[in-house]
């Protein structure tokens, strides 16, 4: 047992040596480092679609609804208050072409370009975004989630909102820091 | 036993460098926090278009339920068209590309100093549109022809050398369904729209352990028009038409703040401003208002006249001119309101 405890105790020295190689670099060296052409990103957010990945009758079932289907963000502002909800967030969310990059702005905006120059980090919207039955529910709560005896928990809600099929956001993020 | 304190003496070996970085992590308190002046982040939004409609022959849905009517009858609310777009848009058909934000006066996320907003000892999250700008520097905030010199806002209208613009046309077309109804219609249309000088402050209130609010909202549009047409257009008859609108709404301040909560028994939202009051006002003469001639008294009679006189603290909505079904009513004004004790809760009709 001694001697495994050694084996262990040698591995994790070597561990520790690989952390000290991590240096900081301070502002005049990393100023040095040219970024490339930014990153482009593609992808789907998907929560709780259909359910999950196992909709049967039992498992993930939406249209049951003694069950809890969707995510659920809680957020309070109050000690011992109660809770602004956003409720049954479900549904998926694709996007083609969400950009990342640093652009130098010395020109154009109606003069403002030139007055201003320098570099922003412009976040590139996609054309369009493809939501899938995406939906939430607006509502304040006294509870931050549905636990306890039922009576005692109380949830009014607003509104909920559908978004199905392609919505048009075009444009450019541009995000500086400011004096 | 050697074996088990080995052990230990292991496990503790790895957790030193852990816990030693924990060590570095230190609570700040609001007021060393409030002493943090960071850069704020600059938002612009360059070549804006957003767009969405409810069209179930395109396979697009855009739809708001949850609500009922008096009678508990479900209302749906298809939303047929959200645009924010240049202005010049139409009533949403020609979506041309909108800048919102200038780069030297663009949206801001900051951190303030507490200190130079009249919350002593605080840190300060602050969300803000462009600010207002002096008159030399602006433009008109209610002219969609605005030319530099003639207002206060800093966000410029479409012109020919900068099409964009910093002002977007706004719309919503509603289509509200009630039961088996026929369904009808509500829209509304905001011609070169700004929300300069508007901002959001929020700081964490001890004493009341509540998160507290100072709302600025403010809006103007050379042209809001609200109608009950199928769809918005200019030759819609049962339109109401306000013309060169200017709404701003204060709401909450740093010594009387909005506090934004739900209530922990019923769940339901609560606005909430407290009843105004101030330490030394006894030290006022009640006959005439003014102060007893102590320094406190003094203080207060200082407070207080600011309170009422001070035109930061009041909400104004004003337009040039009303037009009902192509009616002209001449203009309306409301202005100095001061909301001075608010106490809302909303709470579910359904048992």
């Amino acid at each position: 047992m001694l001697y495994l405890v050694r084996v262990f105790g040698v591995l994790f020295l070597g561990c520790s040596s690989v952390f000290a190689e991590m240096a900081s670099i301070d502002d005049a060296a990393l100023s040095e480092v040219t970024g490339q052409s930014g990153v482009y990103l593609t992808g789907e957010i998907s929560i709780n679609e259909e359910g999950g990945p196992l909709n049967d009758d039992y498992f993930g079932s939406c249209i049951d609804v003694t069950k809890v289907c969707g995510a659920r963000i809680a957020l309070q502002t109050q000690q011992d208050g109660g809770w602004f909800v956003l409720d049954n967030i479900q549904g998926s969310i694709a996007f083609e072409g969400l950009t990342f990059q640093l652009r130098a702005i010395n020109s154009g905006f109606g003069g403002d370009g030139l007055l201003f120059n320098r570099d922003v980090i412009e976040i590139g919207l996609p054309e369009t975004l493809k939501f899938d039955e995406f939906q939430y529910t607006v509502a304040t709560s006294n509870s931050e989630r549905p636990a306890g005896a039922a009576s005692t928990f109380k949830q009014v809600d607003f509104m909920t909102v559908e978004i199905g099929g392609e919505v048009t956001l075009e444009g450019n993020l541009l995000v500086f820091p400011t004096p | 036993m050697f074996k088990y304190v080995s052990l230990m003496a292991l496990s503790l070996s790895i957790f030193l460098p852990l816990s030693s970085v924990t060590a570095e992590m230190k609570s700040m308190s609001d007021q060393a926090l409030s002493e943090v002046d960071g850069a704020g982040i600059g938002l612009v939004m360059d070549d804006f278009v957003f767009s969405h409609g409810h069209d179930t022959a395109n396979d697009k849905t855009f739809r708001i339920s949850g609500l009922t009517d008096q009678s508990g009858a479900p209302v749906t609310l298809n939303v047929e068209q959200l645009y924010i777009a240049r202005a010049g848009s139409n009533y949403g058909s020609v979506l041309d590309p909108v800048n919102l934000g200038r780069l030297n006066n663009p949206f801001e996320i900051d951190l303030l100093n507490g200190d130079s907003v009249g919350l002593a000892g605080k840190a300060v999250l602050q969300l803000a549109a462009p600010t207002k700008v002096d008159v030399a520097d602006g433009y008109d905030c209610l002219d969609a022809a605005a030319v530099l010199g003639s207002g206060t806002c800093s966000s410029r209208p479409s012109e020919a050398g900068w099409e964009n613009g910093e002002r977007a046309d706004l719309g919503l077309e509603l289509q509200v369904n009630v039961g088996v109804e026929t369904p009808r219609h509500l829209n509304f249309h905001a011609e070169s729209a700004v929300f300069d000088g508007s901002y959001v402050r929020l700081w964490g209130d001890d004493a009341a352990g509540k998160m507290a609010a100072e709302f600025r909202v403010n809006f103007y549009t050379p042209e809001l028009e609200i109608s009950t047409c199928t769809k918005l257009n200019e030759a819609c008859g049962s339109a109401v038409k306000m013309k060169g609108f200017a709404f701003e709404l204060a709401l909450g301040n740093s010594f009387q703040p909005l506090y934004v909560g739900a209530d922990a028994i019923t769940g339901g939202l609560t606005l909430q401003l407290a009843q105004l009051t101030h330490e030394y006002m006894a030290n006022l003469v009640p006959a005439t208002g003014l102060s007893d001639g102590s320094a406190e008294g003094d203080a207060a009679y200082a407070f207080f006249n600011d309170y009422y006189s001070n035109a930061d603290y009041r909400s104004n909505v004003a337009m040039t001119e009303m037009e009902i079904g192509g009616v002209s009513l001449g203009s309306a004004k409301v202005e100095g309101l001061l909301i001075q004790h608010l106490d809302v809760k909303f709470r579910d009709l359904e048992p």
